[in-house]
């Protein structure tokens, strides 16, 4: 959806603010039931509610975990098995002073635009296998030659499943096989790879030139488990037990060739760093416990990842990714309130090939200071809605790792971050959602002021974020 | 997007693959209603019917006409309660009557298990309310219909050990809305205030085995 086509739209929804406010007033005077849904919904006939706590996303319900690993096959096959789904969006950063040219330092900043659109395909294809495929359209994708915002469309999140389940009143055992592009987004209680928001947070609002981009919507960095989204084609098996034990294996690779389709691997600068060497292990194992309203689950999660220096040179110097992790997640579900609760932390361990750091090898390529580095990742989100109508949500959201003075460029020479970000929001109908977000930053690359050596302060970037989501 | 349009028709070349032991395909009628049960209804109402969170009522040792009366006013759109319109109308829009009967025989057929239990004073004003009713509130004893052991009868459902969470809302449904047509439950629960609800509801959740 390029070229004149994304003209057309850009046109169309140049006028967001009507067009949403209208979209908003018709919808919110239709009925909420009876009407035809996004796709899951309509395949089994149930409220979003139903799988999604307080009908919000990303978190589940414990049925609504059944249902993502049960291989999506509950329910009824949907004649017209798609779903399309979009956001318009607003950032703007606190501070744009220092800036000589705002507007190529922060593009769009503080313009309610419409910024992304998905269509879904995604359901029940056999009694044993199912789909979640989500095709993106953003429409400020990367600036062109001629200083102009270009679209794209691209494989956004791929699950493709294969399920059964062993099920008698001694055992309950349900087995799968999934075939994705992210590590964890085969994952049901998405507390160690999910965004913190709801919507895609894509918006042009970028950094002043010379530190590290924005929009500031998440920390600057993150160990690779959370990073390889759209960029790895892998296959996982898992198995869960009696509702108790999760466990899940698999392997990842380059989403390249035969797997093009689950991505992109980003292209050839020597510190991208995301394209996959051979087959990658990812792992995770969850303990789950379900009591009177009440659901709690404690887990682990790794992976171990080898990539190129350079993304298009299959014979670049390679770093290496040792990941493990815990997570864990509450839940409280008892109409009207449901509250969840997630928190996860990453430790991340990088080694490289002498080449990327070592002065004296005669191929030294100059990509870090030391042989090894550290990052440590910790999140945690609190939600609380009602009536599956309003809610709140506080997450929180930092980095820590060790000093490299070339791989982090600032004076601090550490990615050293940290985010708070209240959030409040309203579901007027079932699908459709507006929100509020402010990300608030007391740490950025490893200083609460002048973090960039020109006098910018941690706060300056803190984001104001409005959105509208809706899907049909 | 050729691997996926590939894969997609690959997909669909399988989709006519059915596997009648452990479906989870509600729209086939050929799929027996214990498949049912378990792939499907066990994700809220348990494999045994004694469901964990009060968000679902408690299906085992239930009435199998009440059941059947359920799932056909959940098919017809007839009960529309929230419980009924957000889980079970879609769950139920396209069973048989055949699965309908299946399953309430399921179910009715499984051993209730006890529930949690509350404090002494809510079990007496509960009890009360359970044998003697409130006349001056018009409201009658619930055993004279549900049941000296609160098992119900026929279109009456079981209440014993039913989970509080569920009968107090399943109260006020009767009281303030239209969702539940067809029962005496208005007439009797109009008068009825929210602690009377909560002590009847927390006396039947723990309904004593010995009663």
């Amino acid at each position: 959806m390029q070229g004149p086509m994304a003209q057309r739209i850009a046109r169309v929804f140049g006028k967001s603010w009507v067009v949403i406010t209208v979209s908003i007033a018709v919808l919110t005077l239709l009925p909420a039931d009876g009407w035809a849904l996004p796709l899951f919904a309509r395949q089994t006939g149930q409220n979003c509610l139903a799988c999604h706590a307080g009908g919000q996303f990303p978190e589940l319900t414990p049925y609504g975990r059944k249902f993502k690993l049960t291989g999506y096959t509950m329910g009824e096959r949907a004649t017209v098995p798609l779903a399309v789904m979009g956001v318009a969006s607003s950032a703007k950063v606190a501070s744009t002073a220092g800036s000589s040219d705002i507007e190529a330092d922060f593009p769009h900043n503080g313009r309610f635009e419409f910024t992304t659109a998905s269509v879904l395909c995604c359901g029940k294809i056999t009694d044993n296998i199912g789909t979640f495929i989500q095709w993106t359209w953003d429409r400020f994708d990367h600036l062109n030659d001629q200083g102009s915002w270009v679209s794209k469309s691209h494989a956004d999140q791929i699950d493709l499943r294969y399920a059964d389940r062993f099920i008698d009143k001694n055992q309950d055992l349900i087995v799968g096989l999934s075939l994705n592009n992210n590590p964890g987004v085969a994952d049901v209680w998405n507390t160690h790879n999910s965004a913190f928001t709801p919507v895609p947070t894509y918006v042009p609002v970028s950094n002043p030139s010379g530190n590290a981009g924005g929009p500031f919507v998440d920390v600057p960095a993150m160990p690779i488990i959370q990073s390889l989204g759209q960029a790895s084609a892998g296959a996982t098996a898992y198995a869960f037990w009696n509702n108790t034990i999760y466990g899940e294996f698999g392997l990842y690779k380059a989403a390249d060739k035969a797997f093009s389709a689950f991505g992109e691997v980003p292209a050839g600068e020597i510190d991208s760093f995301l394209r996959l060497k051979g087959l990658n292990p990812y792992w995770r194992l969850a303990l789950n416990h379900d009591w009177g309203a009440n659901s709690a689950m404690v887990g682990l999660h790794g992976m171990r990842a080898e990539t190129y220096s350079d993304a298009e040179d299959m014979s670049s110097p390679t770093a290496r990714f040792t990941n493990y992790g815990i997570d864990g997640q509450y839940q409280y579900i008892l109409d009207p309130h449901v509250v969840t609760a997630m928190f996860s932390y990453t430790h991340e361990k990088q080694r490289y090939a002498d080449a990327l750091w070592n002065t004296s090898n005669p191929e030294y390529l100059g990509a870090f200071a030391n042989s090894s580095n550290t990052l440590d990742y910790v999140r945690a989100k609190l939600t609380y809605v009602y009536r599956a109508k309003y809610g709140a949500a506080l997450a929180y959201s930092s980095i820590r790792g060790s000093s490299d003075s070339i791989l982090y460029s600032n004076p601090a020479a550490v990615p050293n971050s940290r985010l708070w970000a209240p959030e409040v929001f309203w579901n007027p109908v079932q699908y459709v959602r507006v929100g509020v977000q402010y990300f608030m930053w007391n740490q950025y690359l490893g200083a609460k002021s002048n973090y960039d050596g020109n006098g910018r302060n941690a706060k300056d970037n803190n984001t104001l974020f409005l959105y509208v989501w809706a899907a049909y | 997007m050729k691997e996926i349009c590939f894969a997609s028709v690959a997909m669909l070349a399988l989709a006519g693959c059915t596997n009648l032991e452990r479906s989870r395909d509600l729209a086939n009628p050929d799929i027996n209603p214990e498949v049912t049960a378990l792939q499907v209804c066990s994700n809220c109402h348990g494999v045994d019917g004694n469901s964990v969170s009060p968000n679902f009522p408690r299906l085992a040792g239930q009435q199998e006409a009440y059941l059947v009366a359920q799932l056909e006013g959940f098919r017809s759109h007839h009960r529309s309660d929230p419980a009924g319109y957000e889980y079970m109308w879609g769950i139920s829009r396209s069973l048989t009557d055949g699965q309908i009967k299946g399953l309430a025989e399921y179910f009715s057929r499984q051993t209730a298990k006890a529930n949690i239990a509350t404090t002494e004073p809510q079990m007496a004003a509960g009890r009360k309310i359970f044998e003697q009713g409130i006349p001056e509130k018009e409201t009658a004893p619930c055993f004279a219909c549900h049941g000296a052991n609160a098992e119900g009868m026929g279109a009456f459902p079981r209440l014993a050990g039913q989970h509080e969470d569920y009968l107090v809302k399943q109260l006020h449904v009767f009281q303030e809305t239209e969702g539940r047509p067809g029962t005496p439950m208005k007439q009797i629960t109009h008068l009825l205030s929210h602690d009377d609800m909560v002590n009847v509801a927390g006396f039947l959740q723990a309904f004593p085995a010995s009663h």
